[in-house]
């Protein structure tokens, strides 16, 4: 099932710049970082997943997940109070980052304590419960009277 | 200024802690060998969300779809955990394969 992932071995990682396509040096990023970790690469049948892969889709679906979440709300709140939304934007922005990293971390060190076939299997089921929850709350909002129970 | 700052940061950290946007990170992270990639994308992703919730102030709603885009995120979950739970299941057939022809 690799044949999915695109294997871009030649015009892999990419600087956080934004601009796709850029060619750079293959061994820069992650490969440092993988080394860290000791679950046979070999194991897992994603171990050739591009880096850009893996960047455009956590970005996409932490961004689609976010927008109208609470943190938009709390971040609204105070912006609105405050009047200075740069202040407000770097705070939540800082707060956000951190947030993301300690979640990298965590999931780094549950990929130490569990076989990766238990942990993919726990995270996928993980997620697609999330997606269901997800999926309930915004088809709640986006049509709550097909949804509800009619009264009367 | 720095009140405000601080407010913020502690404000949002805290709301966002456990919080479903997390979870995906935790178990993209676990499940992907390139952290460093998962760790930028989810960065720009939340900043680049901060950024248009706090340049739309109250009125995100009214500009943004944001149940419409909900709905696509939860439909991303399930396509990224559907992988996940298929992956494992080939992981583990692979794994039985191995023993049966190879024991």
């Amino acid at each position: 099932m690799s044949a999915s992932r695109p294997d871009v071995s030649g015009q892999e990682p990419e600087a956080a710049t934004g601009s796709p396509l850029v060619e750079e040096t293959a061994d820069t990023q992650p490969e440092g970082v993988a080394t860290v970790e000791p679950a046979a690469p070999e194991q897992q049948p994603g171990a050739s997943q591009a880096w850009l892969t893996v960047f455009l889709s956590t970005a996409t679906t932490v961004f689609l997940a976010e927008l109208g979440d609470k943190t938009q709300l709390a971040a609204l709140l105070l912006s609105a109070e405050s009047g200075r939304p740069a202040v407000v934007f770097v705070g939540a922005s800082l707060a956000l980052i951190s947030s993301s990293l300690v979640g990298v971390v965590l999931g780094r060190w549950l990929s130490r304590l569990m076989a990766p076939q238990q942990l993919e299997r726990g995270a996928g089921v993980l997620m697609v419960v999330l997606g269901l929850w997800l999926g309930r709350q915004a088809m709640l909002q986006l049509a709550p009277a097909a949804l509800s129970v009619p009264s009367g | 200024m720095v009140a405000l700052l601080v407010s913020t940061f502690f404000t949002v950290f805290l709301a966002e802690l456990g919080d479903k946007t997390q979870l995906a990170i935790v178990s993209i992270s676990g499940t992907s060998n390139r952290p460093g990639a998962v760790f930028a994308g989810s960065a720009c992703a939340l900043v680049l969300a901060s950024l248009v919730g706090a340049a739309a102030g109250g009125s995100l709603s009214s500009v943004i779809p944001t149940d419409a885009l909900q709905l696509a995120a939860s439909v991303g979950f399930l396509v990224l955990g559907a992988r996940l739970i298929q992956r494992s299941l080939q992981a583990e057939a692979e794994a039985e394969d191995g023993e049966a022809t190879d024991p």
